[in-house]
């Protein structure tokens, strides 16, 4: 800091911040002091610091307090400059901040024995209504894997399959180990060309950045990467710290730019201009030229069975599928991790596949203690083609919230689903 | 009674100054028992009571997200009390890790008495 020219008693200096939410204090004379005529906060140990907001300037500045700007009527198409400038506000945001900061103050994590039965672990899942959980090999003393809503999927399909070697008494002992080695000797049968399943566990540690654990979560196609630290060199005794998930580090990246969402300007298109997500029919075309469909939008008419809803999750390697009703208006969500739901009561010993409907299965888990996938009581979570891309995003920010199914107003005609990943891979380019 | 080790037959007893034998009840053999094993073990702190494992887990609160620990129940293993035959127990460990608290909660399985170990 330097004097002003002509008030020697005055300092000043200027610091380039990037938009968002700052911290700022002033030591003066050996002690550190705050500006108690600007906001301020108090945060750990009594510290309070003077906060400072910082918005781009924008010609556009209807100033109602930190709200974001009007939202316009009709969209101006938005510009790759300025799909390239969030981009890049992002990608640098999430390069600077570490997967430490995904941890809650107080968080929890249920790890599973690997050498436990698969029935029992099930139950737990159920019991404790988490989707996942990693599993904690004694002898190795290292975690070797993750457990799945897929895993339980694959295992009942299996049952149900008449070629299958497991008797429902062998089900009893089979621990997760056995089933792991099964399935990756299973698809390395199958799979002659396609990805390999990964021999070591897919993990990021706590001062990796958040990038690069965004960009292993959508390489790997996993939901969840765990978070582990070990205090030693070769990786010994190591702790397990957290789960990461998209949701998470979307919640970060909402938390930061929050205040200064003019800052990305991608953000206030709907979502229909910058073709996020995955949609029934072609809405639009890019760059001129009608792109064509991957592949085909997955849906389910309500009265399809349950062993139909497994195989269409499993062969179009999709987390969830919107159920429908004739006239393709919404009803319901299946999504894989509605599996775990049938451990209550041990329905899945009971039920044959194919006789169980879907809406069937789903009432099961209605009455559990499930506490994923529930927001506000609602299990399915809609949206509108619409929407801004800002709104979408504090949709998916809320945990358990997976994906958003774009609908239409009124008719609740489905038109599309915009996933957590799909938002990712829009927003970092891959 | 009889003093087989160095029997002193021989030897000359005054009358009035013979050695007393011991009384018999000294000769019971039992092991001195210590005092502290009868005892029933310390009970645990009151403090201890109060970990983190026993919230469940709420609709309100983000998942996986718990009230901060007491310091007391730092790096202490507890280890869940259901009736005996249960073939799944659950070890519970909260830690801190730099500024933030984590709690693990592993299921494992117990090993039946007398079942073949793979």
């Amino acid at each position: 800091m330097s004097p002003m020219e002509g008030c020697p008693t005055v300092f000043q200096v200027i610091c380039s911040l990037s938009p968002g939410y700052h911290q700022y204090k002033f030591y003066v004379d050996g002690e550190w002091r705050y500006d108690e005529h600007q906001p301020c906060v108090r945060g750990n140990y009594d510290v309070v610091n003077s906060v400072l907001i910082t918005r781009e300037p924008s010609s556009m500045d209807i100033d109602d307090g930190f709200n974001h700007p009007q939202e316009m009527v009709t969209p101006a198409s938005i510009s790759v400059a300025d799909i390239d400038v969030s981009r890049h506000r992002i990608s640098t945001f999430l390069s600077t901040h570490t997967a430490y900061e995904l941890l809650p103050e107080s968080g929890k994590v249920i790890a599973l024995d690997v050498n436990l039965p698969v029935k029992q672990a099930f139950h737990i899942l159920h019991e404790q209504g988490i989707p996942v959980a990693p599993l904690w090999d004694f002898c190795k003393g290292q975690f070797v894997g993750i457990l799945s809503a897929l895993d339980f999927i694959l295992i009942l399909r299996e049952l149900g399959n008449h070629g299958s070697n497991l008797t429902e008494e062998e089900l009893e002992t089979h621990t997760i180990s056995a089933w792991k080695e099964g399935k990756m000797h299973l698809s390395r049968q199958m799979d002659g060309n396609a990805r390999s399943y990964p021999r070591h566990l897919i993990h990021a540690g706590p001062y990796d950045s958040l990038k690069d654990v965004a960009i292993k979560i959508l390489q790997s196609k996993v939901a969840t990467v765990p978070i582990i630290h070990s205090s030693s060199q070769d990786g010994s005794f190591p702790q397990i710290l957290h789960l990461a998930t998209l949701s998470g580090i979307l919640k970060c990246i909402c938390r930061n730019f929050k205040h200064s969402s003019s800052s990305l300007p991608v953000l206030q298109q709907p979502i229909y201009s910058i073709r996020v997500g995955t949609w029934v029919q072609e809405i639009a075309e890019v760059n001129g030229q009608p792109s064509t469909m991957k592949r085909p939008f997955a849906m389910l008419n309500k009265n399809a069975s349950l062993g139909d809803a497994l195989s269409l999750l499993v062969q179009a390697e999709v987390s969830s599928i919107p159920i429908v009703d004739e006239n393709y208006s919404l009803v319901d969500i299946y999504s894989r991790s509605d599996i775990t739901a049938l451990a209550k009561d041990k329905a899945y010993a009971q039920i044959h596949l194919d006789q169980l409907s879907i809406l069937q299965a789903l009432q099961l888990g209605q009455d559990a203690n499930h506490t994923y996938g529930f927001l506000n009581g609602q299990r399915c979570h809609m949206c509108l083609r619409s929407d801004p891309l800002h709104k979408v995003m504090e949709q998916l920010a809320n945990p358990g919230v997976r994906r958003l199914v774009i609908v239409e107003a009124g008719s609740k005609r489905v038109e599309g689903i915009i996933s957590l990943s799909d938002v990712f891979r829009f927003l970092l380019g891959v | 009674m009889n003093n087989q080790y160095g029997n002193k037959q021989d030897e000359a007893t005054v009358m009035g100054f013979e050695v007393p034998r011991s009384p018999d009840s000294s000769y019971n053999n039992v092991y001195p028992g210590s005092e502290d094993e009868a005892r029933d073990p310390p009970v645990v702190p009151p403090h201890l009571h109060h970990p983190l494992l026993s919230y469940p887990a709420s609709r309100e609160t983000p998942p996986g997200s718990l009230p901060l620990p007491q310091n007391v129940i730092l790096n202490h293993l507890y280890i869940e009390n259901r009736e005996t035959p249960r073939s799944v127990v659950a070890l519970g460990f909260t830690h801190r890790f730099r500024s933030k608290y984590v709690t693990v909660v592993l299921y494992k399985p117990v090993p039946r008495r007398g079942s073949s170990s793979n």
